[in-house]
């Protein structure tokens, strides 16, 4: 891959609801390895963003080419199979499966991984995310810590390329978030290319670079969180509240 | 030796007792036995359906009806061979069930309930109005399997083709496909970004459930002889159903022993008349409140409960090997 094409590269991205344009001319790009902030104000699209980025939603306009392959058009499992895994804001385990199952499922998925290997990869996952002791626990028995920790080792069974987490930050405890941030931080040291989208910006400033700014479907700046964080346009639509004048 | 564990010591028992069963008791209860088998293989595949898959489908007595009524069809208009005839109308059932599947996707909970309870609807009286085919509510005379008037080969039938659907289902649900089922069940969309194609397993699982649904309705039209469209009326679903959760809709030897119990003793009680229907209706809140998963899991870990302290020691040996390792 020539080394000035993104390794995931959104062009014109939009989405509109009846007449609410949730997402409009988003365009970005991410490197390969490079850890991404998304953030904004309630309503401002970062979650649409990451459904279109997922399959989950279908964009009604644009391009999401991961590698130079054009994807906005397939359906959630391609994207998963094809290495682009996420969380969400609320957890959404597959409840009445123990851990174990919970990682299986994504491992599976490929039909060309074996069930032991898969299994031997799962204990792997567990023993980063320290829940090696719960794999045979009900994934509805895990504390609300735990089971985002159990969501982002589901995610991390697809052998993701590009890892989206939705407010991996939000309800935690801090000694948790601070566990949650280590495993980003080690993830992205390992060469994974990660977008975190959350509200808690010392938690973001804490693991990404640069961050990308929206608001009502916008993207409103675009650069190293020190910086974006001063531009009067974000101040304004977001951080208001925090900024020294 | 390998021992035999307390779920699959009381199916081999249920087993043997089902098989020396005719031996001792008259034609009366051999039939109720036949006609039990029939229930038996709607109530497992439903729980296949509903309770592995989350597909809360209503239209399972039509796909019953389908099965019976184009078998009887295959055999008087098209003069094909009766297990000729079966096998089609089950397939026939089964390029239904994808049809049903690919319109139902979408849905989910009551809105795929009522689609397919008016799929259901529609079939049945499809059924009625075509009575120069169906010959309507006067029945349709369907020939029988056997020779003679014996109702025991039907029933070793009957129960045949509920170990060869019971065997068959436990083989699906022990692959990875049982695994994704259960996914789906739980959270389609997360199963979806998990990497599974949910649509391709959710039509999966309806052509399968679909085809021993047909199997069952096969079954019985050519057992009883006489098909009515009554046989998809929406009681005969809501009877489907309670075998099923009252057995244990997340377990399939569940599901089948609740519809062997449920349609025996609503046959023993049949002097009570209606009252029956009541007695049931009490079993089925019982369950509901004491035994949510149903009679069969219930029993289950009563049996795993006697077993506990050599469970325990057990436990204490693997973890004080985990410990040393």
């Amino acid at each position: 891959m020539p080394a000035d094409q993104a390794f995931v590269s959104v062009g014109g991205l939009a989405k509109y609801f009846g007449g609410i344009h949730a997402v409009r001319d988003l365009s970005f790009g991410l490197a390969r390895s490079e850890i991404v902030g998304l953030i904004g104000p309630n309503g401002s699209g970062k979650t649409t963003t990451i459904n279109m980025l997922t399959g989950v939603l279908k964009p009604d306009g644009g391009t999401i080419a991961v590698e130079g392959v054009e994807m906005a058009r397939a359906p959630a499992h391609h994207f998963a199979r094809s290495g682009v895994a996420r969380t969400f804001q609320v957890p959404r385990l597959f409840r009445r499966m123990t851990v174990m199952e919970n990682l299986m499922v994504p491992a599976l998925s490929d039909p060309t991984e074996k069930r032991q290997a898969a299994e031997a990869r799962a204990r792997g996952v567990l023993a980063f995310l320290k829940l090696g002791h719960m794999a045979d626990e009900y994934a509805r028995a895990l504390s609300g810590g735990q089971q985002k920790l159990l969501e982002l080792g589901r995610a991390l069974m697809l052998k993701p390329r590009l890892l989206l987490l939705d407010e991996p930050f939000a309800g935690v405890h801090p000694r948790l978030l601070e566990q949650i941030i280590d495993h980003i931080k080690s993830l992205n040291r390992d060469g994974h290319t990660i977008v975190v989208v959350d509200h808690n910006l010392e938690a973001i400033q804490s693991v990404v670079s640069r961050t990308i700014v929206m608001t009502r479907g916008r993207k409103i700046a675009d650069g190293a969180v020190a910086e974006v964080l001063q531009d009067p346009e974000v101040v304004r639509a977001y951080t208001g509240a925090r900024a020294k004048h | 030796m390998p021992r035999l564990s307390f779920p699959h010591a009381v199916q081999a028992l249920l087993l043997v007792i089902a098989v020396l069963l005719p031996l001792f008791v008259g034609p009366y209860w051999t039939h109720v036995g036949a006609v039990a088998w029939y229930y038996a293989l709607l109530a497992a595949s439903w729980a296949l359906l509903a309770g592995y898959a989350g597909q809360f489908s209503f239209a399972h007595m039509a796909f019953a009806a389908l099965g019976g009524y184009s078998s009887a069809l295959f055999v008087s208009k098209f003069g094909l061979p009766l297990p000729l005839a079966s096998v089609c109308a089950i397939l026939l059932a089964m390029g239904m069930g994808a049809l049903v599947a690919a319109l139902v996707l979408r849905l989910s909970g009551p809105y795929l309930a009522l689609f397919t309870l008016a799929i259901s609807e529609i079939f049945r009286l499809v059924l009625v109005a075509e009575d120069e085919v169906t010959r309507g509510m006067l029945g349709l005379e369907v020939p029988g399997f056997f020779p003679g008037s014996s109702d025991r080969p039907y029933y070793y039938l009957g129960l045949a083709l509920v170990v060869l659907s019971l065997l068959g289902m436990n083989l699906l649900l022990s692959t990875r496909v049982g695994l994704f089922l259960r996914a789906i069940r739980e959270d389609e969309g997360a199963a979806n970004t998990s990497g599974i194609d949910t649509t391709r397993y959710k039509i999966l699982v309806f052509i399968v459930t679909s085809g021993i649904a047909a199997l069952a309705g096969t079954y019985y039209g050519h057992f009883i002889g006489i098909l009515t469209p009554n046989i998809a009326i929406l009681p005969e679903m809501g009877l489907v159903i309670a075998m099923a959760v009252i057995g244990g809709i997340e377990s399939l030897p569940g599901a089948v022993s609740g519809a062997v119990v449920v349609y025996l003793l609503s046959e023993s009680l049949r002097s009570y008349g209606e009252w029956r229907f009541v007695l049931l209706g009490l079993v089925l809140i019982l369950v509901q409140r004491f035994a949510q998963n149903g009679l069969f899991p219930f029993i289950e870990r009563l049996g795993r409960k006697r077993l506990a302290p050599q469970a325990k020691l057990a436990i204490g040996k693997t973890m004080g090997n985990g410990h040393a390792g």
